[in-house]
C-alpha cells in the first residue's frame, strides 16, 4: 500500500514539475510528415510554406526548415521559423515564413524540420515548386 | 555704569534686529527657492513630442496616481505600526513569528514611496499599481504613449509597465545547451538574470530606480540615502540589521541625488557620490536588501494571490461557464496557447469532456519563462522615438529615432542600446536565434482591472491597457485576434498604412518591426470569432481577487472609458507611422549582427 502510495506520489511530483518546466515531449520513433507541405500565403513580400507532422518530440522550440531556389537542382536558399511543440497534442504544424522572394518566378522548395540544438527530425518532403505573383 | 547698560541694551537690540532680519531674509530665500524649484521644474519639461502623442489628461493623471499611492503607502505604514516586532533568534538567525510579514509589508513601502527619485514623484507603483495587475494606471498612456514618463517629466521609456504578479517565480535567466533555449530572466529582454542576487524578480527591481527614463537616480547609492531618510527606516534596521546605514554621505549627496541621472553634470559618471570603498559596500548591501525586500512584497500572497476564478476552479469551488471552459479548451487545443503559457494540466480536452486529471498543478504559472518573437509591428505612438534631443540636463534618450529597433532579448545578449549589460559574454553567439524575442509573460492577471471598470474591452465600461511589450494591442480581443489571424492579414505595410477597404487589426496586420525569428505557432489559427471570444472569457478567469479580495485594487479613482468595439478598441488614435530609415548600426551592426537576413 505504501509503495503504490509513493509511486503515485512520484508520478503526481513528475507530471507537476514537467508541467511548470516546459516539458519536454518524448522523441517520436519517426517523425512523417503527415500533411503538406503546401502555400499557405503568398502575398507580396512574404510567403509561408506550411505542413504538419506527428508530435517530432523533443525539445519544446523546434524550427521548420524550407530549402528553395529557382534551380530544382540547387536548392541553395534556407529560411526556418520556430514553432512550440504542445506535448499533448498528438500531431505539430510547422509554418515557415519566407520574404522578399522575386515577383513572377518559380520556386523549387524542400521541407524539413529540427530541433533547437540544430538535430534533424529525419522528415524531408519531396520537391515541389510555386510561382510568385 | 549707566552708560554701560544703554551700551549693553543698543547691542543686544541691534543683535535682535539683525537676528531677525537675518531669519526674515533666510525666509524670504527658502520661499523664493522653494518658488525657483517649483519654476524650474516647470521651464525643464522635456517635451520633444509632436501634437497627440502626450495625451492631454497626462499631468492629471500623474497627479492622481501619485494620490492613489500615497493612500496605499498610508495603508502599509499603519500595517507596519500594527505589527508585532519579529524576535531575531534561532541559528541561523531567524526573524521568528512576524519576520514574513516584516520583510513584505517594507518591501510594501518601498514599491509605493514616492520619495525613491530625485524629485520625489515617481514611485515604484507610479507605473505599476494594484487595480491594473501591477501594469500601468493610466489609460491615456496606455492609450497613446505606451512607455509611462519618469520622474523628469517627460522622459519615457520604451514598452509598456510588465505586471509584477509571478515574476518572482521566474528562475535565474539559463541557457539550456541540451534544449537550445533560454529560461528565466525578468523583463521583457530577460535583462534582469539574477546572476548575482539569484532571484531576476529583485534584480529587476534594481533596473527602475536608476533607469534614466524612470525614477532617474545618478547612483545606486541616493537608494541608501533616501531610505535612510524614510519613516520606515525603523522597520528596514529590524529587517536587515541595525548598522545598515552606516554610511557617510559627503555633504553634497542631497544634491547629487536631487539631480536626475543621465544629467551632463555627472560626466558619464554612475557612481557620482563620492563614497569611501567601505561605505560604497554598505550602500550596494542596502541596494541589495532594497531589490529582496521589494521582491518579498511581489511575492507574498498580496500580489501573487493565486486568487482567480481558475484557481477556484482548480480547488473545485467554482465551475467555469459553458464559455469559459470552450474558451480553456481552445486555450488547450486549437489556439495552441498552453504550448508556452503553461496551464499545467495534464490532459488535453475534447468538446464535451470534463477536467478530471489528478495530475494537474495548483500553482500553474501560465508561462514556459521562455522568449518569443510574435511578430508585433512597431508602434509609432512610442514616446521613445520621438526623444532625439537633449533636456534641459543634457540628457537624450533616443539618438536613433525611429532608427531604433527593440531586438528584445538580442540586444541584451549583445550589452546593446537601450539594455543591460549582459553578465555572461558566451551567451552573446545566441544573439541571433534571438532577435526580436520578448520574454513570455504570465497570461494571468492580464484582464484585472479596477472593480468599477470590470473589465478590458469595449464597449465596457472598461480599463485601457496595453499589451505586449509595445503596446501596440489595446483590447484582449486584438491580442487574441492578433495570434489567430497574424500571418491571414498580413500586409507589407507600417502601422497606419492599411490599403483602403482594410481595417487595421481586424483585417490588416502591418508587418513585423522584426522580422527574424518570429514564433510560427500561431499566426493562422482558423478560430472562429466566437472562439476568439471565450478565450477572452478564459483569459477573463485568470484575474486574482476572485477567491478573496486583491489588496488595494480598491483605490482606482480615475475613470472608465465607454463606447466602441473592442475589435477595434484605439483605433481612432492611430497614427500614420513615417517613412522608416534603416535600423541604427548601433544597434543592428553590432556584432554578431542580426542574420541570415539583416533587419530592415
Amino acid at each position: 500500500m505504501n509503495r503504490v502510495l509513493l509511486i503515485l506520489a512520484i508520478s503526481v511530483l513528475s507530471a507537476s514539475l514537467l508541467a511548470q518546466e516546459s516539458p519536454t515531449t518524448p522523441k517520436a520513433a519517426r517523425v512523417r510528415i503527415i500533411q503538406g507541405p503546401k502555400i499557405e500565403l503568398a502575398r507580396g513580400q512574404l510567403t509561408i510554406i506550411r505542413w504538419t507532422t506527428n508530435n517530432p518530440g523533443g525539445s519544446p522550440v523546434h524550427y521548420g526548415i524550407v530549402h528553395y531556389g529557382p534551380d530544382p537542382r540547387a536548392l541553395s536558399a534556407t529560411a526556418n521559423s520556430p514553432i512550440r511543440l504542445n506535448p499533448d497534442h498528438s500531431s505539430t504544424v510547422f509554418r515557415v515564413r519566407i520574404d522578399d522572394l522575386q515577383p513572377r518566378t518559380t520556386y523549387y522548395y524542400t521541407v524539413d524540420s529540427m530541433e533547437a540544438n540544430g538535430k534533424g527530425d529525419g522528415a524531408r518532403s519531396a520537391v515541389k515548386h510555386f510561382t510568385t505573383r | 555704569m549707566r552708560e554701560e547698560r544703554r551700551w549693553i541694551g543698543l547691542l543686544s537690540l541691534s543683535a535682535g534686529i539683525i537676528v531677525a532680519l537675518l531669519i526674515c531674509t533666510g525666509l524670504i530665500s527658502v520661499q523664493a527657492g522653494a518658488q525657483k524649484t517649483d519654476n524650474d521644474q516647470h521651464l525643464r519639461v522635456y517635451n520633444p513630442y509632436p501634437p497627440s502623442i502626450l495625451p492631454s489628461d497626462l499631468s492629471s493623471e500623474i497627479a492622481r496616481v501619485l494620490r492613489e499611492v500615497d493612500v496605499i503607502e498610508s495603508r502599509a505604514l499603519a500595517r507596519w505600526r500594527a505589527l508585532k516586532p519579529p524576535i531575531l533568534t534561532g541559528q541561523p538567525p531567524t526573524l521568528q513569528d512576524t519576520g514574513t510579514e516584516a520583510t513584505e509589508t517594507l518591501g510594501e513601502l518601498m514599491l509605493f514611496d514616492k520619495n525613491i527619485s530625485p524629485n520625489r514623484n515617481q514611485a515604484c507603483a507610479s507605473c505599476h499599481m494594484p487595480y491594473a495587475g501591477f501594469s500601468g494606471p493610466i489609460p491615456s498612456v496606455n492609450l497613446t504613449m505606451v512607455a509611462f514618463p519618469g520622474t523628469v517629466h517627460f522622459r519615457a521609456g520604451k514598452r509598456t509597465a510588465q505586471r509584477h504578479p509571478y515574476s518572482p517565480f521566474f528562475p535565474v535567466l539559463q541557457y539550456n545547451q541540451v534544449q537550445g533555449l533560454f529560461f528565466g530572466g525578468n523583463f521583457f529582454d530577460s535583462r534582469a538574470t539574477g546572476y548575482l542576487l539569484r532571484i531576476p524578480d529583485a534584480e529587476q527591481a534594481q533596473g527602475p530606480p536608476v533607469d534614466t527614463q524612470e525614477m532617474g537616480f545618478p547612483d545606486t547609492a541616493c537608494i541608501a540615502f533616501r531610505l535612510s531618510q524614510a519613516m520606515y527606516r525603523p522597520l528596514f534596521e529590524e529587517v536587515w540589521g541595525k548598522g545598515s546605514f552606516d554610511i557617510n554621505f559627503p555633504h553634497e549627496t542631497a544634491r547629487i541625488c536631487a539631480t536626475p541621472g543621465g544629467a551632463a553634470v555627472f560626466g558619464g559618471s554612475t557612481r557620482p557620490i563620492p563614497l569611501s570603498p567601505t561605505d560604497r559596500t554598505r550602500a550596494n548591501t542596502v541596494y541589495d536588501h532594497w531589490a529582496q525586500s521589494i521582491d518579498s512584497y511581489e511575492q507574498s500572497v498580496q500580489v501573487s494571490a493565486f486568487s482567480s476564478k481558475f484557481d477556484a476552479f482548480l480547488a473545485g469551488k467554482y465551475k467555469l461557464t459553458a464559455d469559459e471552459m470552450a474558451g480553456f479548451q481552445l486555450f488547450n487545443g486549437k489556439g495552441n496557447c498552453n504550448s508556452c503559457h503553461l496551464d499545467g494540466r495534464g490532459t488535453t480536452l475534447k468538446p464535451g469532456q470534463t477536467d478530471t486529471s489528478s495530475a494537474a498543478m495548483v500553482n500553474a504559472l501560465f508561462t514556459c519563462f521562455g522568449s518569443a518573437n510574435e511578430g508585433l509591428p512597431l508602434n509609432p505612438r512610442d514616446a521613445f522615438y520621438y526623444q532625439t534631443k537633449p533636456d534641459s540636463y543634457g540628457f537624450t534618450p533616443n539618438p536613433y529615432g525611429f532608427g531604433y529597433r527593440d531586438l528584445g532579448l538580442g540586444t541584451f545578449l549583445r550589452s546593446g542600446f537601450g539594455s543591460g549589460s549582459s553578465p555572461n559574454v558566451s551567451w552573446r553567439q545566441y544573439a541571433p536565434t534571438v532577435d526580436g524575442q520578448m520574454q513570455v509573460v504570465t497570461a494571468r492577471d492580464v484582464a484585472l482591472t479596477p472593480p468599477q471598470c470590470p473589465t478590458t474591452e469595449a464597449p465596457g465600461p472598461y480599463f485601457q491597457k496595453g499589451f505586449f511589450h509595445n503596446g501596440y494591442i489595446k483590447s484582449l480581443k486584438q491580442l487574441v485576434h492578433f495570434y489567430n489571424t497574424r500571418d491571414k492579414y498580413a500586409y507589407p505595410v507600417t502601422s497606419g498604412h492599411c490599403p483602403p477597404g482594410t481595417t487595421e487589426k481586424v483585417d490588416c496586420w502591418p508587418m513585423p518591426e522584426v522580422r527574424n525569428n518570429i514564433d510560427m505557432t500561431s499566426g493562422n489559427l482558423g478560430l472562429t470569432d466566437e472562439e476568439e471570444n471565450q478565450i477572452v472569457k478564459f483569459l477573463e478567469t485568470l484575474s486574482d481577487g476572485f477567491t478573496r479580495p486583491y489588496l488595494n485594487s480598491d483605490t482606482f479613482t480615475g475613470a472608465c472609458m465607454k463606447g466602441g468595439s473592442a475589435a477595434t478598441q484605439g483605433n481612432e488614435l492611430l497614427i500614420p507611422t513615417p517613412p522608416l530609415p534603416p535600423c541604427a548600426s548601433a544597434i543592428c551592426g553590432v556584432a554578431p549582427v542580426p542574420g541570415p537576413k539583416p533587419i530592415p
